[in-house]
């Protein structure tokens, strides 16, 4: 079963056969379903990862079968067939051949062939049978007694028309033209000739998007750094123009590296937002020529932009006064191309008091969200990455300890603030339901300051066990 | 060492969704610490300065009233009255800060605050040390002098001992004294959580996002005085100072002296002299053959009781509210509590005969408690906010105001609300609150089983315990239905005053328990629908038919009228019509007026749990022998044949047998009505038997009589009320009786008011022989309406009106009346261009099938016709309009089936004129083995059988532990159907959302009273749904397609 949102509410959006025979309906909210059958399997819907599957197997079709393909969201593909179908051995045969593959792939489908799109689209949702077959000038028999649904009108004019008792397309076609747009606009009209053949409809067919490619070929294989720096600086310069093209820039970019004894040695490089700029591109290029084994030598070399998104074209700055913001998505390619993307990030501040909660990872260009830290209270500047126990002695319920014992020395208290009493945050878990840090800065006598707390607030037994630990260091 | 320490910033949960302790919890807390006084300062409010007042008393700590002033431009500030007249500006500063900011706000700035400060203390709150703070220090001491102190708290966060050196440097330079207090927001530490959640409410957040919206200073809980000293031993003299602010406010709510407003007209007349020339005047025009000596001698005792009690204030702004609406022709009629009085009858504010019964005016007025008065008076539910706006404008709007209710948290919001701040899904929330009935105050887990949702999780366990805590506490002010405080002084002096979410309305800030504890005057103005349905009935007829009545006038003791109630034929009658009430009425057979009274006092929660049905039907019907031990016994028992049925004659019963005094019998009521004092009851319960024993009763009898006054507790009427009701219950009964037209045309307009929907309603007025004709463009007003010719039996038709029609607006109906004028329309389109309604409107009448009485038009027809009309042509089509309607083609539109006609009768006026739905299912209701409710009436007592009906009523009362009783209909009748607990949690969903059930079960025949007993249930909804796809006729057309449109019935819910 398939959930989404509609609205606020979490509704069914498709069902699969075992759900349907429990007579679970595509608009049943999740929750009432779940207090029915309480171990049903839901999954999110993904319309957009939907759309995109059947962009691929439109792709698929026209590899295989008709080059005219499209794919009509959200769950059909059309295909023109004429002249194509002697291929496949007749009509029939190749109806049977694309159902049982797609079968074979898990999906379950049913087709049809008429004369007209709108026709075929009709039958293959609402005829009877899992093949259609509709032969030549029958088409106005065979859809005449499928639901008005069937034709690709609005919702709403759909329940409008059912209002008024017109639930067949057979008797919507045979009422009078001119009322009927006067009360429904032109849209039904326009869909029943497409459907019955009246009004040409074309098929706007799906093209693959060939990701930008440039190859060299080299007569005497190469393996000099930098000779093959020279190249890369010789195979960007098209690439780009390719993408200008395109209007696109590149977020990924693929170097293969053919070499002589058919090994291939590759260089992938992302960068933040998409790029078009020839020296940054070969930059982050030659950056890594180091990890290629050239071998016995490279004897071709194919540079591929293998996600490519569109580049946003921005003003410069106009007003002379104004100060140009500083790019550094350059900085953070080259460094992210180093070192890897996980390992650059930025610390952003979380609104908790519990001091390891207080920071997060965001990544290094992620916008500013005008979140700071609060700065009137003193935080150490080394926060350990766990903390670590120490012996003390301290007086209840809230004193500072008089000295502690930390990695083996020895520590006397000079001067100390708190306690600053932090609380679990009970939401969290069930341990921090009633626990309590009493968080102390204390100075010892050689003037370094400690950031230390006792779990338990020295009162109440559940807020902790009334052990010490550092936590941060001052400097 | 013991040490003497007042906390004096506590906040109570009435700084609604802030603090999370009531002031019980809190007094109480400090009682254990040995604190000896609290300052309770909730947050621009003294909503909980009462309940705070009355916790003091309980446990013997001083009370310091204060408030604290959240200041637009300023640091907040404590402020404490010294005294009363301190008091009054405080409370005339809250009620400014009020009107300004508009309801549950308060916007007050400094200058206000000196404008107004003379006489209170007041505490600086700071919060770092700054220069800003400094100056806010001079400025306090310039206008306060040594009334400006300055707060030291602890905050338990970095640098808390350096802010504290520092405030305190501040405050000797400023030589403002400086004083301990702890901040409190909640009793003990474990509150902690429980005030994160309400702070997460109160800011609309999860908690995951609460961030640092959650109180960060710690410790907000109370502190022993030893713990307060040693965490400020720096500050010892700041700590003394905290008994030096209690020692100067001397002020405390018993200092409040209520004043009733004036009601003198003559000068040089007292109130009371005032009072008794109305008395006696009345009295002479209600008995214009002269005053019974007993009405006489009632008379004087009640005036000499008012005039020792310094009343007829009371009784004289009673009298002219009551004046006002019978000047205007709005029915009222007063009730409860001190309108059992003979004062009040020849008053004319109710019509209970003092000759008739006998009254007891000690219940309400004890002269011992000195509790003020209480009357009640119902208006027409139409008509009340007249009355309301002259309150305000007679009396001054700083003279009067509606008393708050405090809105709590109910077993239903707590969950909802926690749930939201837990971060639960929207729809999980719903499903949880769904399964609880009604106005739960519990959550129980069996219940939630059910939804199939996982419990054990950690969330939504911790939900279901944090919303177990949250039950209870306040969420926020709202007003009364209609309890007003009147006073003689200004109003705002006494409390503050804010504004109501209702335009033109202002709420005081206590609900009316606080009010009296304060022993304020408090009028109920209280609105009933069955008065407008009154008054619109008694308007019709006398407009149709020609005959005027009144209330007072409509022929008494009408033995048609009670030929019709004994057979329990009451539909849409006032209180005798629900279900309990019908299937009591065979049995007890009323056959004069005081058998109506009993009627309505039997059937209450009261009566059934203290088991006195039973013995008043035995020996109603001479099978069992009425016992009076004692003739005292008698007198007050007999006309209730030895039963206690009403509240007095509980209180009656205490005093007669067992000695008490009248205040004490009053004491035995509150005891019996509060279920947290069952220590009390069981004081009085000795102090009962001992008393009854030593007047010679055996103990046994004692025991029993103890036993039904326990079980009947709060929920009987007392005579009074029931004797209102009756009186309402009878003239609606002879209303339907004899006008059954006029009835239902009132009823109709009336809605939404009593147990059943306009179908039922209509339904038995057509079994009453009552012609009624369908929604009309051509002939409907708004409201239902009579339509002539009379017929031979005097009876006109009904014609229903458009307000039944879903969806259409009142305004767009009355432009259609308005342009219909005496020329009906003669098409769609002429409607349309006379009238000026959008298409939209139209559609809604056509969905309703008004087009068809008087145009012929079908549903489709007038659909198809309206499809066609352009409110803004579109450029397109502004060719296409100029074609006139006639030159279109004919267009053959299929008819709807009669099922679906049916349906679309049901969602678009709630009701049909054509065959039941049920009607076009009983061939598969008869293939499933189901017989008609008809046929289960008439069937043999005990025999098994099946039916099958719409639900119409889903009842579950309190009284009748887990008993759920529901209300089927079929087109031939419909049949009362008992579902045992045990049933209920088998078909517990079926049961709670089913529209359409099918029942098995077993007949239970009581005289004329069935019922079927449940032993299974199946869910037949789909059967309902699939009605728009059925025919009657012979030859249905299969040519159509499916209708998708379910039938919606609106099942009412009762508990």
């Amino acid at each position: 079963m398939l959930a989404g949102r509609e609205g606020r509410r979490r509704v069914i959006l498709s069902v699969d056969l075992a759900a349907r025979r429990l007579g679970l309906r595509p608009g049943t909210p999740v929750a009432k379903a779940q207090a029915l059958y309480s171990d049903l399997l839901i999954m999110d819907a993904d319309p957009d990862g939907d759309r995109a599957g059947l962009e691929r197997l439109a792709l698929w079709f026209q590899h295989r079968i008709a080059p005219i393909v499209a794919p009509d969201p959200p769950d059909g593909i059309v295909l023109d067939t004429t002249g194509a179908d002697h291929l496949h051995g007749g009509e029939a045969v190749m109806l049977e051949n694309m159902v049982t593959r797609l079968k074979e792939a898990g999906i379950t489908a049913r087709a049809t062939i008429a004369d007209t799109l709108g026709a075929a689209h009709a039958l293959a949702r609402y005829g009877r049978e899992r093949i259609t077959i509709v032969p030549p000038g029958e088409t106005a028999a065979a859809i005449a007694d499928l639901p008005i649904e069937a034709l690709r009108l609005p919702a709403d004019l759909i329940d409008d028309l059912h209002g008024l008792g017109v639930s067949r397309i057979g008797p919507l076609a045979g009422m009078p033209r001119a009322p009927l747009a006067l009360r429904f606009g032109p849209d039904v009209a326009r869909r029943l000739d497409q459907a019955f053949g009246r009004q040409a409809e074309t098929i706007v067919p799906v093209r693959l998007q060939v990701p930008v490619q440039v190859s060299r070929n080299f007569a005497e294989p190469i393996s000099a750094a930098e000779t093959i720096a020279r190249y890369i600086t010789k195979l960007v310069p098209p690439l780009c123009a390719r993408l200008e093209e395109r209007e696109q820039g590149v977020r990924r970019l693929d170097l293969l590296l053919h070499r002589v004894d058919s090994h291939t040695e590759a260089i992938r490089v992302a960068t933040a937002m998409p790029v078009r700029d020839v020296r940054r591109l070969t930059r982050l290029l030659c950056d890594r020529i180091e990890t290629i084994d050239p071998g016995f030598g490279i004897e071709r070399m194919v540079l591929t932009a293998s996600l490519a998104e569109p580049i946003l074209h921005r003003q410069g700055v106009s007003a002379l006064i104004e100060e140009e913001e500083a790019d550094v998505s350059d900085l953070i390619d080259t460094l992210a191309n180093r070192v890897g993307t996980q390992a650059l990030y930025r610390f952003a501040p979380v609104e908790s008091d519990v001091p390891e909660r207080a920071v997060c990872r965001v990544p290094a260009l992620a916008p500013e969200d005008g979140r700071e830290w609060p700065d009137h209270w003193p935080r150490p500047t080394r926060l350990l990455p766990r903390p670590e126990p120490i012996q003390t002695m301290a007086v209840l319920p809230d004193h500072p300890p008089v000295f502690f014992i930390w990695r083996g020395i020895r520590r006397r208290i000079r001067c100390a603030d708190g306690p600053e009493r932090v609380f679990g945050e009970w939401w969290k878990g069930d341990a921090e339901l009633t626990t309590v840090r009493d968080y102390f800065r204390v100075e010892d006598t050689s003037g370094e300051t400690f950031w230390v707390y006792r779990i338990g607030d020295g009162e109440h037994g559940e807020t902790g066990s009334q052990g010490w630990f550092l936590h941060g260091l001052f400097e | 060492m013991s040490v003497a320490y007042a906390e004096l910033e506590v906040t109570s949960y009435f700084s609604f969704l802030r603090g999370a302790s009531s002031p019980i919890e809190l007094f109480e807390q400090a009682k254990a610490l040995g604190i000896e006084a609290l300052g309770i300062c909730d947050r621009n409010s003294l909503a909980g300065m009462v309940q705070a007042h009355v916790a003091a008393k309980e446990t013997g700590i001083r009370l310091v009233v204060g408030c604290r002033l959240d200041l637009a431009d300023f640091a907040p500030v404590l402020v404490y009255p010294t005294d009363r007249a301190a008091y009054g500006r405080l409370c005339r500063l809250l009620t400014l800060g009020k009107a300004r900011a508009g309801k549950g706000k308060c916007h007050l700035l400094w200058e206000d605050l000196v404008t107004w400060g003379e006489g209170l203390l007041v505490i600086l709150l700071p919060d770092t040390t700054d220069d800003v703070c400094a100056m806010q220090l001079r400025k306090l001491k310039d206008a306060f002098a040594d009334r400006a102190y300055m707060a030291l708290t602890l905050r338990r966060r970095p640098n808390d001992q350096m802010r504290l050196y520092e405030l305190a440097n501040l405050t000797h330079q400023a030589r403002v004294p400086a004083v301990v207090t702890n901040d409190v927001l909640f009793h003990t530490y474990d509150r902690r959580i429980l005030q994160d959640v309400v702070t997460c409410i109160r800011n609309h957040i999860t908690i995951e996002e609460a961030g640092f919206a959650r109180e960060r200073h710690a410790d907000r809980y109370l502190k022993p005085p030893a713990e307060m000293a040693r965490l400020f031993s720096r500050y010892s003299e700041a700590v003394d100072r905290t008994r030096e602010i209690v020692a100067r406010c001397r002020f405390s709510l018993d200092d409040l002296a209520y004043q009733y407003p004036d009601e003198v007209s003559i000068p040089d007349q007292s109130p009371q002299q005032a009072l008794e020339a109305l008395t006696w005047e009345g009295a002479a025009a209600a008995y214009p053959e002269g005053i019974p000596p007993e009405v006489r001698k009632t008379l004087s005792h009640e005036l000499a009781l008012i005039g020792r009690m310094d009343y007829a204030p009371y009784f004289l702004t009673v009298h002219s509210i009551v004046r006002y609406a019978r000047s205007q022709g709005i029915l009222c009629q007063g009730r409860g509590s001190a309108a059992n009085s003979a004062v009040c009858y020849v008053l004319g504010i109710t019509a209970i005969d003092p000759a008739r019964t006998s009254l007891l005016f000690e219940r309400f007025v004890s002269e011992e408690r000195r509790e003020p008065p209480d009357i009640d008076v119902d208006f027409e539910h139409a008509r009340r906010e007249q009355v309301i706006q002259w309150i305000y404008g007679h009396y001054g709007r700083n003279h009067a105001a509606l008393t708050a209710v405090v809105t709590r948290y109910r077993a239903k919001g707590a969950l909802r609300d926690v749930g939201k701040v837990m971060g639960l899904p929207e729809d999980l929330i719903r499903t949880l609150s769904g399964q609880i009935w009604g106005w739960g105050r519990k959550l129980d887990e069996g219940a939630l089983n059910e939804t199939g949702i996982n419990l054990s999780d950690r969330r939504i366990r911790l939900t279901l315990d944090l919303a177990r805590c949250l039950i209870g506490v306040p969420r926020h002010l709202s007003q009364h239905p209609g309890g007003f405080v009147l006073t003689r002084d200004r109003l705002d002096e006494l409390v503050p005053i804010e504004p109501a979410a209702m335009d033109a309305r202002q709420i005081i800030e206590w609900d009316k328990d606080d009010i009296d504890v304060l022993k304020f005057m408090k009028v109920d103005v209280l609105a009933l629908g069955m008065l407008t349905c009154m008054k619109k009935g008694l308007d019709l007829l006398a407009e149709h038919k020609g005959q005027h009545y009144t209330l007072q006038t409509i022929p008494a003791e009408d033995p048609r009228t009670y030929a019709m109630i004994r057979k329990a034929d009451t539909i849409g009658v006032f209180q005798i019509e629900s279900r309990a009430q019908m299937s009591m009425l065979p049995r007890l057979r009323p056959r004069v007026f005081y058998d109506l009274v009993i009627e309505v006092a039997i059937v209450r929660p009261g009566p059934i749990q203290g088991d006195m049905v039973h013995p008043y039907l035995r020996r109603r019907a001479g099978q069992e022998k009425e016992i009076y031990p004692t003739p005292e016994l008698e007198k007050v028992l007999r006309k209730t044949l030895g039963i206690p049925l009403f509240q007095e004659q509980v209180m009656q019963v205490a005093m007669v047998c067992a000695g008490f005094s009248a205040s004490e019998a009053d004491q035995l009521r509150r005891a019996m009505a509060t279920f947290k004092n069952t220590g009390t009851v069981s004081r009085f319960r000795t102090r009962l038997i001992e008393g009854m024993t030593a007047r010679g009763y055996p103990a046994t009898f004692a025991e029993r009589i103890f036993q039904q006054l326990e079980g009947f507790g709060s929920y009987g009427f007392p005579e009074s009320h029931a004797a209102s009701f009756a009186i309402l219950a009878y003239s609606s009964s002879w209303m339907k009786c004899t006008h059954p037209d006029v009835f239902l045309a009132a009823l109709l307009n009336s809605q939404p008011m009593g147990f059943y929907a306009p179908a039922q309603l209509v339904r038995d007025a057509r079994e009453h022989g009552v012609e009624i004709r369908p929604v009309c463009i051509n002939a409907s007003r708004w409201d239902s309406t009579l339509e002539g010719p009379e017929r031979d039996d005097g009876l006109f038709a009904v014609r229903l009106g458009m307000n039944l029609v879903k969806g259409l607006a009142n305004e767009d109906a009355a432009r259609i009346v308005a342009a219909r004028g005496d020329r009906p329309f003669a098409s769609v389109d002429d409607l349309w261009r006379r009238a000026g309604v959008k298409g939209a409107a139209l559609t809604y009448l056509a969905e309703a099938d008004a087009f068809r009485p008087r145009l012929g038009l079908a549903r489709r027809e007038a659909l198809w016709a309206i499809r066609a009309l352009r409110d803004e042509p579109l450029p397109l089509f502004a060719a296409a309009a100029v074609v006139r309607e006639a030159e279109e083609p004919d267009v053959l539109l299929q008819p709807m089936r009669d099922g679906a006609e049916v349906a679309r009768d049901y969602n678009r006026t709630g009701l049909t004129l054509r065959d039941h739905p049920v009607a076009f299912l009983r061939d598969d209701l008869i293939e499933r083995g189901m017989v008609t409710c008809r046929q289960a009436l008439e069937a043999r007592d005990r025999s098994s059988l099946a039916v099958a009906g719409l639900v119409l009523v889903r009842q579950r009362p309190g009284s009748a532990e887990g008993v759920v009783f529901m209300t089927l209909e079929d087109e031939t009748a419909a049949i009362n159907v008992i579902i045992w607990p045990d049933m209920f949690e088998r078909f517990r969903r079926v049961v709670l959302s089913g529209h359409m059930l099918g029942v098995v079960g077993r007949l239970q025949k009581e005289g004329e009273v069935v019922h079927l007993v449940t032993r299974e249930i199946v869910d037949l909804s789909h059967l309902l749904a699939d009605v728009g796809n059925r025919s009657l006729q012979v030859f249905p057309d299969h040519n159509q397609g499916r209708l998708r449109e379910n039938i919606v019935v609106k099942t009412r819910n009762f508990h």
